[in-house]
């Protein structure tokens, strides 16, 4: 009896690598005392090795299990990108916690067990395996949200996302219900091949809305955005994180997979809905930005905004979109990866030293940290050389190029806001005396990190056909 | 001649609950463990109504129904008064699927009706019991609840604690079994656990199959019925009766014979999985006749029942209580982890038949 | 109306009849405990379905499993009885125009859509479910099946993260 084919295995190979050394730091953390930084070196050798893994896959182009896993390619590329993100996630958290007294061995099982998520969800092709991706990433999102237990801040941002993450859930799961009723099967592979026939059918419509729903809160688009602040606040820094970069990254891997079936009709009404929802992202997350004070809300806000920009990719329903898209979670991940790193750097003990008038005078106390900064918020407005401006035009030269212009207007206006507020805190940095003359410690590993994302945006930045050339062989 | 399987079901719905079930509960229940744990404690038992004591159920039933019945002031009355009646409906419904033997044939004016010794032939009997096994917690948790009284409550949150934490383990040894006879329909279980097994004389039965699976199921179906060393959810010292201390009258009678049919639904279960059920070795050397074969295996079935249920009365008698929190330990870190390891095994011996281990 | 149908609306009944009690009864007891009706009422109409696996494994979860949890949580949470926690309403007006868009939008695809109605409904041989569905989860679908195990995993290593006492610094007020 034959059960499992060499592709099975070779496409599921980094969930298989995930899956058992997260269960080696489990054991490890279980049977040894005070084995939380061994279980550190654990887990990332077992990302190493499923990066390995996903690296091998890229050249593959296949499915693996019956249809229900994508190998290589596209798999490949993002799984690549969860995991760096889930390592560097994991280099910031590490001093971070230790600092906190709260390094326990668990932190790092959930990291991996939520990238394995991750991975899933880039490598559906079946929305079973899309939901059961979306909810081991959730899952472990609300216990990691919450993994401050004694503080209130932290409990609050898990039962808030718990109580909102499953009710979207909830939509998702009926939207796949009903697609699955009005084309018998789940396969996203097959339900494209039935079209434009299920179409017709206002059943086979409303599940696609029903899903949008449950993606639009996971990428974190108004109108389902109210969790956000909150919960990327309370959550402690290296979660948010891992949850702003990962977390939407992931989303946005499956809602571009998913949403290529409906949208290789190209259907007018569905590429309206798209475009008001990245609109309205786009309006109210800088809007909101903008009367912040704390860095992690303002994070935060900014999140939905940029959510926002990378739906224009998917209602464009073109190749520049998608590549747009990817190219964008790239730079956002790095550039947002080195923004948390730096204030989890900067962050006292209960959520202190979060404001933007913590960070007056920077540039004289910590010059490298606040030119780093100074670099994020630059990529985040959309200024070359940095990586974002790339995305951002992407997304919005496919926005034009599906004659939404409107769309890029409104895009290129609402960055504008942004600039105010993303600007400000370099204004802060350079232009104001220091209040707090506090040592701020640097640790090692968080701070080669930030350089890392740096030198990541300036070298994306610079020659972004790095990843247009992988992007080429991929879409 | 032909009867409608509604009224044929009906028929035999009767028997069983009259003609089986009550008088099991009455002698083999009531009767039989206060003779029996007076025996263990060397005193004498009941003996003052009728020839040895033998009418004394009789004379027990009577007494519970004219008993006044109390509701608490407190409690919630519509709840309080459904408890009892969740727990009854349940512990009867196992039996629908209990195959007390294969078929009866009876020739009714030359022609051979078939009658099959089992209420309903359900498809998936298996998880019709764990079905019913879990939805026993109701009756307890809810009745323990609306009598406000927090003995009652604390009773009723722990017996579910205990019979959720089991009920794992209950339907993981079963796995086992599941996977060598390839159905879940409990008459099947049965059929496959006729023939030899090892050497050739050894019954084929699941128990010399399945020791671990046997043994996990066993622990597991003690602590389901609340019977010591398991009875934490009544715990005398503790929690005075625990969930059934605000009940009087017939209300406590009903959770008495909801107990004693649930101990006796255990031991059913335990017979039909593990203890081959109503197949009785060696019979077809005997050359008998198809309905005296009938008969025999039905004696067969009732013979390893009643041992189960001996079995379980001394072990009440003679046993301490386990503490909660051993309770819960075995439950969860030796009865799982025994019964995962039972599937496992099983699942390497049905790829690797133990005949081809030597050769 | 043959029995068939009869026993269809039964069931159907039952499910909207207890499950309106969830919805609309302020104790919070009562909307747990009608609840298990809801449950049952599924079931039956899956047994209706031929779906036989699917209507004791519903029974097995969602009535042994998630309602008892469920139940627990009402018990331990509440006074037992006189309880203090009822559910309310909020937002009357908002919630009511969702709803009735929604209701709006549900009645139009109901009464628009093409439904696939079987001929020979209530007439389907009886045959067991569960082999098929055993099949399918160890061929076709046994990556999902695994996974739905993993994640599983996920649960139990939150769960008992978050509930572990050692090394708790709170500012939480304790209850005392």
């Amino acid at each position: 009896m034959e059960f499992f084919s060499p592709t099975d295995l070779l496409g599921s190979s980094p969930i298989l690598a995930l899956g058992l050394f997260s269960l080696i730091a489990l054991l490890v953390n279980a049977f040894l005392k005070n084995s939380a930084g061994m279980v550190f070196y654990v887990s990332a050798v077992g990302i190493f090795v499923a990066i390995g893994c996903s690296i091998y896959t890229f050249p593959m182009n296949a499915t693996a299990f019956s249809d229900m896993l994508l190998v290589g390619g596209y798999a490949s590329f993002f799984s690549v990108l969860f995991l760096v993100i889930a390592l560097f996630s994991m280099f910031i958290a590490k001093p971070y916690l230790e600092r906190e007294q709260y390094h326990y061995g668990e932190y790092y099982v959930l990291i991996l067990l939520a990238t394995i998520g991750m991975v899933m969800l880039a490598s559906s092709a079946d929305l079973i395996t899309a939901f059961l991706g979306i909810e081991m990433m959730s899952v472990s999102f609300y216990v990691l949200a919450g993994y401050f237990r004694g503080k209130l801040s932290s409990n609050e941002s898990a039962l808030k996302y718990f109580l909102l993450g499953a009710f979207a859930t909830g939509f998702l799961l009926y939207g796949i219900a009903l697609i699955y009723g009005t084309t018998g099967t789940t396969n996203l592979l097959r339900i494209v091949t039935m079209y434009p026939q299920p179409f017709n059918d206002p059943l086979h419509i409303i599940g696609w809305g029903l899903i949008l729903i449950g993606f639009g809160f996971k990428v974190a688009a108004v109108p389902f955005h109210m969790w956000v602040p909150d919960v990327y606040e309370g959550a402690p820094t290296p979660v948010t994180a891992f949850m702003s970069t990962g977390g939407k990254a992931a989303a946005f891997s499956v809602f571009l997979m998913t949403f290529s079936v409906p949208m290789s009709m190209r259907d007018e009404r569905l590429m309206t809905v798209l475009a008001v929802l990245a609109a309205a992202s786009m309006l109210l997350g800088n809007w909101f930005g903008l009367s912040q004070t704390n860095l992690k809300r303002m994070l935060a806000y900014s999140s939905i905004a940029h959510a926002g920009y990378m739906i224009i990719g998917i209602a464009s329903a073109t190749p520049m979109g998608q590549q747009g898209i990817a190219f964008y979670l790239v730079s956002y991940a790095l550039t947002n990866l080195g923004a948390f790193g730096i204030i989890a750097m900067m962050e006292k003990e209960n959520g202190g030293n979060l404001n933007y008038e913590d960070y007056a005078g920077l540039g004289k106390r910590k010059p490298a940290l606040a030119a780093l900064l100074a670099m994020f918020m630059f990529s985040l407005t959309g200024i070359p050389p940095f990586a974002g401006f790339i995305g951002k035009y992407y997304l919005f030269a496919s926005a034009v190029q599906s004659h939404m212009t409107w769309l890029a207007i409104f895009g290129v206006i609402t960055s504008l806001f942004s600039t105010y507020y993303y600007l400000r805190i370099i204004v802060y940095m350079y232009f104001k005396e220091a209040t707090n003359h506090e040592e701020i410690k640097l640790p090692g590993l968080t701070f080669a990190t930030v350089i890392l994302c740096g030198a990541g945006i300036v070298l994306f930045g610079i020659v972004p056909s790095l990843i247009f050339d992988l992007m080429k062989s991929i879409f | 001649m032909e009867i409608s399987p509604v009224i044929e079901a009906l028929i035999k719905i009767i028997v069983v609950i009259f003609f089986i079930l009550l008088p099991c509960v009455a002698y083999l229940g009531v009767q039989l463990e206060r003779k029996l744990s007076a025996w263990i404690q060397n005193r004498v038992g009941p003996n003052r109504v009728g020839p040895y004591g033998l009418l004394q159920p009789l004379a027990d039933i009577p007494k519970l129904f004219f008993k006044e019945d109390i509701v608490p002031a407190a409690a919630n009355k519509f709840v309080h008064s459904l408890g009892p009646l969740i727990s009854l409906t349940i512990a009867f419904s196992t039996f629908a699927v209990m195959p007390f033997g294969d078929t009866l044939p009876i020739v009714v004016n030359g022609v051979v009706h078939n009658i099959s010794l089992q209420i309903a032939n359900v498809n998936i009997g298996v998880l019709y019991v764990l079905a019913l096994s879990s939805l026993a917690v109701y009756g307890i948790t809810l009745s323990g609840w609306s009598s406000n009284n927090k003995y009652s409550l604390l009773g009723g949150i722990r017996s579910s604690a205990q019979m959720i934490s089991y009920e794992l383990s209950l339907g993981l040894s079963i796995i086992g079994i599941v996977m060598l006879s390839n159905t879940l329909q409990l008459n099947d279980i049965v059929k496959a656990q006729s023939g030899y097994y090892l050497f050739g004389f050894l019954p084929n039965w699941n128990i010399f199959v399945q020791p671990i699976g046997f043994i996990t199921f066993f622990v597991a179906m003690f602590a389901e019925t609340n019977r010591l060393p398991f009875d934490l959810p009544e715990a005398e010292p503790e929690l005075v009766a625990g969930y059934h201390t605000e009940y009087t009258g017939m209300k406590f009678g009903m959770f008495m014979l909801s107990e004693f049919l649930a101990m006796f639904a255990a031991a059913g279960m335990i017979t039909t999985l593990y203890l081959g059920g109503w197949q009785a070795p060696y019979i077809e050397y005997l050359n008998l006749s198809p309905f005296v074969v009938s008969l025999v295996q039905v004696g067969a079935f009732f013979t390893k029942f009643a041992l189960i249920v001996v079995f379980f009365m001394i072990v009440r008698w003679s046993m301490p209580r386990f503490r909660y929190d051993q309770l819960m330990n075995i439950g969860w870190k030796v009865m799982i982890p025994l019964s995962l390891l039972n599937i496992a095994l099983t699942g390497l011996f049905i790829l690797k038949p133990i005949h081809t281990w030597f050769n | 109306m043959n029995m068939y149908e009869i026993i269809f609306y039964f069931f159907a009944f039952i499910t909207v009849a207890s499950a309106s009690v969830v919805v609309f009864s302020r104790n919070i007891i009562y909307a747990a405990f009608s609840l298990l009706f809801t449950f049952f009422g599924v079931a039956g109409i899956y047994v209706l379905l031929n779906a036989d696996f699917l209507a004791i494994t519903q029974l097995l979860i969602y009535v042994g499993g998630i309602l008892v949890l469920l139940l627990f949580g009402v018990m331990l949470t509440t006074n037992t009885v006189n309880i203090d926690i009822k559910s309310g309403s909020m937002n009357v007006l908002a919630a009511a125009s969702v709803v009735a868009a929604l209701a709006g939008l549900l009645g139009g695809v109901f009464w628009t859509s093409d439904w696939f109605v079987s001929k020979q409904m209530g007439e389907l041989p009886a045959q067991t479910t569960s082999k098929e569905i055993g099949t399918a989860l160890i061929t076709t679908h046994v990556l999902p099946f695994e996974i739905a195990s993993v994640i599983l995993l996920v649960a139990i290593v939150g769960a008992a993260m978050m509930a572990r006492r050692e090394g708790i610094k709170s500012q939480i007020p304790s209850s005392k």
